[in-house]
């Protein structure tokens, strides 16, 4: 296993692709993991100079342990594009140049090529995982009144769906790619699935009632393992905890995906 | 007794590189391999030749694991191929594959971590393919036989027992062929089995101990290249004779005789030489003044066998 991320490692962190889209990806975790008290002050100042002092948005306790780890997962979430973008690029590099064919000449076999891509995608949400986790903890601790331990852990599993979350839409994103093999193709496809035939699927089913719609869409159910947590600060009640049907149906996405992408790579010829 | 036999048995399967039984590979209803069968002993070096579009370069990648076959199968050392198998073989290809955003050692250095081999072995074999100046350089600013040594490096890493080449020569100027032909002989001369891929006869003769002829996916030819040209010498005879014609088909050493313009081709018969024609044709009043031995090459022998299969086919 540590042989197969080693490999991936030398292949994905010098191309600039990688280094571009990771560093947009830790820009987008600091700013949110520091920026939004910083952000609501500026509004508050704002709000102030329009003599609107009554809305002060520096009120909602956005960074407050517990309900920190909530809000930056739920919000990170949405930047697992740029990871899915580098994932994308990584596979279908390997077709595009016809690295894969000489991998597997070179005694990889099919299925540890794959383990390679999969190991990486759980490196990079590990990874994230983890820098959420230690970003969180630093603004948690400055912002929050209090920081009993209980408050700080009780609801950090957030950051294990968050991984999952992740992990799953990084096998989707392997996924496409592999079907694809051709990059830019298969992020204009990953994005016209996700914006257009998603969201298409969706605002059908919600018009036509039907709810069992949404767990048919893969990133759908990725995306709404961790729900939207801001409802409740205008005091309307959130689910604020992961639900285990909801997980279980991300893993069996995930596993899906893999033995999708596991089909398409032994069955076909390179 | 038994027991002696049993030995003479193993020693022979040790002995068998590559074994390959029926293979085949269909695309939809072209057959671009049919029922192959073919055996590599240790120490060979196998040419397979045959034409574009024969199946080579298929059969290379299905004992490669890279193309599934359709059809029989193949046995690397005896056994089937595992994940440990190709480890162990070296293989260059007609275009070098490699990273093109990284730079050459970086590059072997993930063959190395794919073929297990420690990292020391990258500066040995960039010395031997005389590559250290551009080590660092990036794959994609080689050039064409920088690259070929790029892969012939990469193939060396492991230092294989096997090794693969697939039309090896294949856009290079004439000193990146010749010093691929020389690493051959180079490695051949280690003991190590080759299996070459070419379309070129003149290649496969220079290099190889065995050689065998793809057609249409088809297995038409399968002997020692020593063998070429074994009782295939002809002999051009030219003299200012009238009859020279019948004098040479009455003398029976040879089994056919043809004329091209002013001089005359004898196929020879096993057992004589152009000394006993020569002495013949002098005993019957015809002095030669052209004599000349030639044994069939490859290429000829090739064609031949191209043309018989394609008559075989049409009957």
């Amino acid at each position: 296993m540590i042989r197969l991320l080693k490999i991936e490692l030398k292949k994905v962190m010098p191309s600039r692709a990688f280094k571009v889209l990771a560093i947009m990806y830790i820009v987008a975790m600091v700013i949110i993991s520091v920026g939004v008290m910083p952000f609501f002050q500026y509004l508050k100042n704002k709000f102030a100079d329009f003599d609107l002092d009554g809305v002060d948005p520096t009120i909602i306790p956005f960074y407050e342990f517990p309900d920190i780890w909530q809000n930056l997962t739920s919000v990170m979430i949405w930047f697992k594009m740029l990871l899915g973008f580098s994932l994308i690029f990584s596979i279908t590099n390997e077709y595009s140049y016809r690295t894969i064919r000489q991998n597997v000449i070179d005694g990889l076999t099919k299925h540890e090529f794959i383990w390679s891509k999969i190991i990486m995608a759980a490196f990079l949400s590990a990874v994230s995982t983890a820098a959420l986790f230690v970003l969180g903890m630093i603004t948690g601790l400055i912002y929050s009144s209090d920081i009993s331990f209980v408050s700080i852990f009780s609801d950090s599993y957030f950051l294990i769906a968050f991984f999952f979350q992740l992990l799953a839409f990084l096998l989707f994103t392997l996924f496409v790619g592999t079907l694809i093999r051709k990059s830019i193709i298969a992020m204009g496809v990953l994005i016209f699935w996700v914006l257009a035939v998603e969201n298409g699927f969706y605002v059908w089913s919600k018009v036509k009632n039907i709810e069992w719609v949404e767990y048919l869409l893969p990133v759908k159910s990725i995306n709404a393992l961790i729900h939207n947590p801001f409802p409740k600060y205008a005091f309307m009640e959130i689910q604020d905890y992961v639900a285990l049907p909801e997980m279980g149906l991300v893993i069996l996405w995930a596993a899906l995906f893999y033995w999708a992408t596991t089909k398409l790579v032994v069955g076909r010829d390179l | 007794m038994g027991r002696h036999l049993y030995k003479l048995k193993t020693q022979n399967d040790l002995e068998t590189v590559l074994s390959i039984k029926g293979l085949s590979k269909h695309y939809g209803r072209v057959k671009a391999l049919d029922g192959l069968n073919l055996e590599v002993k240790k120490g060979d070096v196998f040419g397979i030749l045959g034409p574009n579009g024969s199946g080579k370069t298929t059969t290379l990648g299905i004992i490669l694991s890279v193309i599934n076959q359709t059809e029989g199968e193949f046995e690397w050392f005896g056994r089937k191929a595992d994940r440990d198998t190709r480890k162990t073989i070296g293989a260059i290809l007609e275009h070098p594959i490699f990273y093109p955003y990284l730079t050459g050692v970086q590059n072997l250095k993930i063959v190395c971590d794919i073929k297990e081999v420690p990292y020391s072995r990258v500066d040995e074999v960039i010395r031997q393919v005389g590559l250290e100046e551009r080590k660092d350089s990036k794959f994609k600013t080689y050039s064409l036989g920088m690259k070929q040594r790029l892969s012939i490096a990469s193939a060396l890493l492991c230092d294989p027992t096997v090794m693969i080449l697939d039309e090896p020569t294949n856009g290079l100027d004439p000193q990146g062929i010749a010093e691929i032909r020389e690493l051959i002989i180079e490695i051949a001369n280690g003991g190590k089995t080759i299996i070459i891929a070419s379309h070129l006869l003149d290649e496969v003769q220079k290099v190889c101990s065995h050689f065998c002829v793809l057609q249409r996916g088809k297995l038409i030819y399968n002997g020692l290249v020593e063998d070429v040209g074994k009782g295939a010498v002809s002999l051009e005879v030219k003299a200012d004779s009238e009859n020279i014609e019948e004098v040479l088909v009455a003398s029976k050493m040879g089994s056919a005789v043809k004329r091209e313009r002013d001089k005359y081709i004898m196929t020879m018969e096993e057992g004589f030489t152009a000394a006993d024609v020569n002495a013949y044709l002098f005993q019957h009043g015809i002095t030669a003044k052209h004599l000349l031995v030639q044994v069939k090459s490859l290429e000829k022998q090739f064609l031949e066998i191209l043309a018989d299969s394609k008559k075989g086919g049409a009957q």
